[in-house]
């Protein structure tokens, strides 16, 4: 301060208000001057041109607003096609459930494209032998079941899409994903029961908080519970929009972001996922599903239709080659789940979601709940060339104990996930009130989400556990707005 | 809920702010996608067409008022007609006969017309707790139904309501009474019919109580769901933490609402020209659920309720005092909607592959797509800037 001003005490109260005001503006403009321009991208584009701003119970169910005529119609086939109910042959319309199924429309468990609930229906549970010891590649067991001897020995009924590296070998006589419901005149695999064990914990200030973990029953079709030692893994459906602009990341980019020997030293590993692809017949980057497991969208769909639903579809199909649906059916499903738009943000004026932002930068979550990065080419060209904040890397990471399933899954271990995205977060409970978080359902809210990380994301945890009440407020209202 | 939620003034100032600074940094949004995505920015004031920019406030009254107008008393009259089916189909499953067939069958049609007014509002608890896949899915699954009813499997309420969403609610009921082309008498149900339809109508008539209680009291042992859309935009509501999402979420079920109606419900079956994809096939009753649909979206827009005495507030009273021109359109093209599908010929299972109808159900489509655009294009800017 210039040590020549001086302030004589007549004038001070005129002078002290006027500098007030000026200070009120200053420190209200600059944080909206240097924010600009994240409003107009990073916080409203989420999706770059695929972004509409719809915050309701169809926020996920939006085509992308930057398709042709030609594109939309494509889109719209696809989204008749996620709404089939498909029902046992022979049937006038959509024929082909089953025999197992765990649901009969994807929209069933993807509700309004968005979870599913950790109850019958939408709640599935993998389930595999212990890992084999000799190496993981030279154990391919199987592209898929349809020349999978192995495979289609054990499944006379019905074909299954499994791929395993050998660590995860299927089950005899269960495969390796429990089918909870069948066709009339045929047991289910298994009867799968949910129960909930709670545990109290306390926050740094001393608040009590709850968290819930699933105890999962198993009853097999001979009234004996799972053999022990099987391994089990029970996931709810994620939401499916924005998947187009994952696919369309370059390798590269996702593979830089890697550092699975954490070279840097920071505790963050990322690691990724090699999986197969069915049609390529070579291991890939994975990109979709919980643990990576899927390396693109027509695979992916795929492999739900034939092991959700059980309808055999061109890429998994019957032993004679048929299929009960076709190559444009699969091809417009497939458009429809990479042309979903990615809803615009919502409150990022309010100073407490600016906040909450810092602080989840702060806690250091942005280190794998990666906000900003581009996409490359694609063959869908909405989705191509575009700024995206996912708040995702795509990498596996160690997320602790608490949270392990102990299945691993290609390279994936059993303690390792897929970062979640987090765009469109704040409109869990709009689209489908009361369904969970994270990959079983087990959180109840975005606290208790945050409270359940673990392994390289501990150091985190404790952060959100040991802030003061308003800060873990004010992060939690800026996931909110995603 | 006794305070008004007003805007609050920081965010007017905020976006004022907003384009001051815009201006001192001399590079003002520009582009429309980033304009027509400003949150909020614009405060209350709006500028209509033809008149000098005018300043109108929305009321947050409206969305109370399309829950506890239209929504909760719209799925009321849904239970109610539930129990009045499941009553009817215990009468005509203990003495039947065409006096009681008949019964059951005109107390389905009611329950239906009640059923498809709420389409439009089937978020929420219908989705979350399974109500609506119990209640209304479609297609049915005949093959394990057919098995079912040929098998000896013991018939009680607890199998009836672990049998899939393919074997129960409406088409099933729809199936059971009224056969495959609406020709079925009483005494061609087998006894097995009779022992499952009193328990599908049962099962049926809890559900749709349920769905109304998760609106009015809440279930579950969470609170009720009206509360959540009537408090948007207060602090701590998660799920709509602005005026304007609840606001759009009446707009958007209604779109939803034509949307399905226009393209799946009479643009599947038309471009198939194929009675099998007609959603109430059993019962010719496709047309009067796409008219309900429409009547339901109609409902919303006026923020009233057929038989509700109160005094109608709802986004057409908003839209009305922004653009007076504008809400008359609104109104307009919904009875046009709806005189366009009352000039299909019945039965529109028939009229589908019927090439002297075509037009008519071209036409009715076309009005449907007309009132969806003029919503899409028309209201939504209007609701995103409230």
């Amino acid at each position: 301060m210039n040590p020549q001003f001086r302030l004589s005490t007549r004038q001070f109260p005129k002078v002290a208000i006027l500098f007030a005001i000026a200070a009120i503006i200053a420190i209200g403009l600059a944080p909206l001057l240097t924010h600009r321009i994240d409003l107009q991208t990073q916080d409203l584009l989420a999706g770059g041109d695929t972004t509409v701003v719809n915050r309701t119970s169809l926020a996920f169910s939006q085509p992308a607003p930057n398709l042709t005529d030609k594109e939309v119609k494509l889109h719209k086939e696809g989204d008749r096609g996620f709404g089939d109910t498909f029902v046992t042959a022979p049937a006038p319309v959509n024929a082909g459930l089953g025999p197992m199924f765990n649901n009969s429309s994807c929209t069933a468990c993807h509700i309004h494209d968005g979870r599913g609930m950790p109850t019958k229906g939408s709640l599935l549970v993998r389930v595999s032998l212990p890992p084999s010891q000799s190496n993981l590649a030279g154990q391919l067991t199987a592209a898929n079941s349809g020349n999978n001897l192995h495979q289609s020995s054990l499944f006379e009924s019905q074909a299954e899409a499994s791929v395993s590296l050998g660590n995860a070998p299927p089950v005899p006589g269960l495969g390796t994903q429990l089918q909870d419901q069948a066709i009339y005149g045929l047991k289910p695999k298994a009867t799968v029961e949910i129960n909930w064990h709670e545990k109290t914990a306390v926050y740094e200030d001393g608040t009590p908080y709850q968290l819930r973990s699933p105890l999962i029953d198993i009853i097999l079709p001979n009234g004996k519970p799972l053999p022990p030692g099987i391994l089990t893994s029970a996931r709810v459906p994620p939401p499916v929009f924005g998947h187009g602009l994952l696919e369309a990341i370059p390798e590269g980019d996702i593979l830089a972001l890697a550092d699975p020997q954490d070279k840097n030293n920071d505790g963050i590993s990322g690691k990724p996922n090699r999986v197969w692809d069915v049609r390529q017949k070579k291991l890939v980057l994975g990109r979709f599903g919980l643990k990576a497991n899927n390396p693109n969208l027509f695979q992916q769909n795929a492999a739900a239709y034939v092991n959700d639903m059980g309808v055999t579809n061109p890429l998994f199909p019957e032993k004679n080659d048929t299929s009960e649906i076709d190559l444009k059916t699969l091809n417009a499903v497939t458009f429809y789940t990479q042309t979903l738009s990615v809803p615009g943000r919502t409150l990022i004026n309010d100073p407490t979601t600016q906040k909450g932002e810092q602080l989840f930068t702060q806690a250091n979550c942005a280190a794998c709940h990666i906000a900003s990065i581009k996409t490359g080419k694609h063959p869908v060209k909405a989705v191509a060339n575009q700024s995206i904040y996912p708040y995702t890397d795509l990498l596996l990471h160690n997320m602790g104990e608490g949270l392990a399933d102990g299945r691993p899954d290609f390279e994936a271990s059993g303690s390792e996930w897929r970062t979640a995205p987090l765009w469109g977060l704040g409109l869990t409970q709009t689209v489908l009130p009361y369904s969970g978080y994270l990959h079983d359902g087990r959180a109840r809210t975005l606290e208790e989400a945050i409270l359940w990380h673990g392994g390289e994301a501990e150091r985190s945890k404790e952060i959100f556990r040991t802030m003061a009440k308003t800060d873990r407020t004010a992060l939690v209202q800026f996931l909110n707005s995603l | 809920m006794g305070s008004q939620i007003r805007f609050p003034l920081t965010i007017n100032l905020l976006g004022l702010t907003l384009v001051l600074a815009s201006m001192v940094s001399g590079c003002g949004a520009s582009g429309s996608s980033s304009q027509a995505i400003s949150p909020g920015a614009s405060g209350t004031t709006l500028a209509v067409a033809g008149s000098s920019a005018t300043t109108v406030r929305f009321n947050p009254q409206i969305l109370r008022n399309f829950v506890d107008n239209v929504v909760v008393p719209s799925n009321n009259q849904f239970a109610q007609r539930a129990d009045v089916l499941s009553g009817a189909i215990a009468a005509f499953t203990k003495a039947p006969n065409a006096q009681t067939l008949k019964n059951a069958q005109s107390a389905w049609v009611k329950a239906r017309a009640a059923w498809e007014q709420t389409e439009c509002f089937g978020f929420g608890p219908a989705e979350s707790l399974g109500y609506d896949g119990s209640l209304d899915t479609w297609p049915i699954n005949e093959t394990d139904l057919k098995a079912l009813i040929k098998s000896s499997d013991k018939l009680t309420a607890a199998s009836v309501e672990k049998l899939k969403e393919t074997e129960k609610g409406f088409h099933v009921m729809e199936y059971l009474l009224f056969g495959t082309d609406k020709s079925r008498q009483a005494k061609d149900l087998t006894p097995r019919e009779l022992e499952l339809l009193p328990l599908l109508g049962a099962d049926f008539a809890q559900n749709a109580n349920r769905l109304a209680d998760a609106w009015s009291k809440g279930v579950e042992g969470k609170p009720a769901y009206r509360t959540v859309m009537a408090t948007a935009g207060s602090s701590g509501n998660a799920a709509y933490p602005t005026v304007q999402a609840g606001a759009a979420q009446i707009i958007e079920g209604m779109l939803g609402s034509l949307g399905e109606v226009a393209d799946e419900k009479i643009g599947k079956a038309l471009e198939k020209k194929d009675s099998k994809l007609a959603e109430s096939r059993f019962s010719f009753n496709t047309l009067t659920d796409i008219k309900h649909n429409v009547m339901g979206s109609q409902n919303a827009y006026i923020g009233t309720f057929a038989d509700a005495k109160a005094t109608s507030l709802g986004i057409s009273s908003y839209v009305a005092q922004v653009n007076p021109a504008l809400d008359q359109k609104i109104k307009q093209q919904f009875e046009a909607a709806l005189t366009a599908l009352d000039k299909v010929p019945e039965p529109f299972e028939k009229s589908i592959s019927d090439p002297k109808a075509t037009a008519s159900i071209k036409a009715a489509q076309e009005a449907v797509n007309t009132l969806q655009n003029t919503l899409e294009k028309d209201v939504k800017p209007l609701l995103k800037s409230v």
